[in-house]
């Protein structure tokens, strides 16, 4: 009977021993793991923090990048001042936007082609652009600069290839000479009337009073829409829409 | 001898799942803020949040930053609900993953963006808080329980 029950606590103490080591055994290879993943994470945000900083920050005015495409985008459509597309078109979309903010960059490149090429070369809509400047000081004068543009029909010429050049946020790159080298690259041809307009009271006060416009609709970012026509309560909010179809869908239920 | 007295799993369980409830909350307002064009309201005025929003940063795939914080957040919350070294290691790892993330928002905000949003500060602590938690709960407790708990338990009912 004590042999038996020898035998069971030997056998219990053996388990409990193999227990403990297989235990230790998990214990070190989750330890292990996480040593690892902890390496790798490292690693990874060292690597994303690197080429971050290596990036391209664009914004050179002796190198502007996609004169031609800007060109072939806009040229053929009517502009006056910063509307694009025919004057009398019914529907008129109303962008409120910063020209060095990224978003509306991505937006000039990915979403607003389709709209510009489809229903505003057909005459079915016409793209109003107003500053909404929230970025930084440079925001102010970069937005007269394109307002000045516009005073010979060139304004959109003006804010695409901007977008197009569109520097790092805030890093001061659109100087005198980078605003200039654009106005040149987007075709305006007189540019001492363009430099003499830009700094008047005229275009600067009109920044200022369509920045003080948006946030009256009370919108907080940029780009912000908002479209008019024959179906429309006046001026309809549309925020930021997230795809060309959500615009052209938009134009369409305004018309 | 040092005796290092960490805090009880059921513990360190119990604060990682508050925190990440307040994480979860955190990005969720982010997220609302943002969707629509607007951005979070900075507590003490200032555009930083405004600024950080609109950045191209605050997208990933088209999709805002901030929904990835609520998966990771949520991860996390489920973690807390096992006692295990499955939940244990996941919550480390997703806190890892998480904590990495939000020292490289953070640079972007410093040094690229060069403007501070409050609410993702806000989260990068939050993220840092679960990290230090889960890194605790993984180091004090992992291997405390599958095939070896198991072994103890039969032999206990044998």
């Amino acid at each position: 009977m004590s042999n038996r029950r020898e035998r069971q606590k030997r056998k219990e103490a053996r388990l409990q021993e193999e227990s403990k080591v297989d235990s230790q055994d998990r214990r070190a290879r989750i330890l292990q793991s996480a040593a690892g993943i902890v390496f790798v994470a490292l690693a990874v945000v060292v690597v994303l923090i690197v080429v971050n900083s290596n990036s391209g920050s664009g914004g050179d005015a002796s190198n502007l990048k996609e004169i031609s495409q800007v060109d072939s985008l806009v040229d053929g459509v009517p502009q006056h001042g910063m509307v694009l597309g025919d004057p009398n078109a019914k529907v008129e979309l109303i962008e409120f936007g910063d020209l060095q903010c990224p978003v509306c960059k991505t937006y000039s490149e990915e979403i607003l082609p389709k709209v510009i090429e489809g229903q505003v070369a057909q005459g079915q809509a016409k793209i109003d652009f107003r500053n909404y400047t929230i970025i930084g000081g440079q925001s102010q004068p970069a937005g007269a600069a394109a307002l000045a543009a516009g005073e010979q029909d060139r304004g959109w010429n003006y804010l695409e290839l901007f977008y197009r050049n569109q520097g790092k946020e805030n890093s001061e790159y659109a100087d005198d000479e980078f605003l200039t080298a654009v106005a040149k690259g987007a075709g305006v041809k007189n540019i001492a009337k363009w430099n003499e307009e830009r700094n008047g009271s005229k275009l600067t006060g009109e920044v200022e009073a369509t920045t003080d416009e948006a946030q009256r609709l009370g919108f907080t970012g940029t780009p912000s829409f908002a479209i008019r026509g024959p179906s429309t309560k006046g001026i309809e909010l549309l925020g930021t829409p997230s795809s060309s179809g959500e615009v052209e869908e938009a134009i369409e239920n305004a018309s | 001898m040092i005796a290092v007295n960490f805090p009880t799993e059921a513990t360190l369980r119990r604060i990682i799942a508050f925190v990440a409830a307040l994480g979860i909350g955190v990005a969720t307002y982010i997220t609302i803020a943002d969707s629509g064009g607007g951005a979070p309201t900075c507590l003490a005025g200032g555009g930083g949040c405004e600024t950080v929003a609109n950045s191209s940063y605050s997208h990933l795939a088209g999709i805002n930053v901030a929904v990835f914080g609520i998966v990771g957040y949520v991860a996390l919350l489920a973690t807390a609900f096992f006692a295990n070294d499955l939940a244990r290691f996941s919550g480390f790892a997703v806190a890892l993953g998480g904590f990495g993330f939000s020292v490289y928002l953070t640079y972007l905000e410093i040094f690229k963006i060069e403007a501070i949003c409050q609410w993702c500060i806000a989260s990068a602590v939050l993220m840092t808080i679960l990290f230090l938690l889960n890194a605790t709960r993984l180091i004090g407790y992992a291997g405390t329980d599958g095939p070896a708990s198991q072994t103890k338990l039969q032999t206990e009912n044998s």
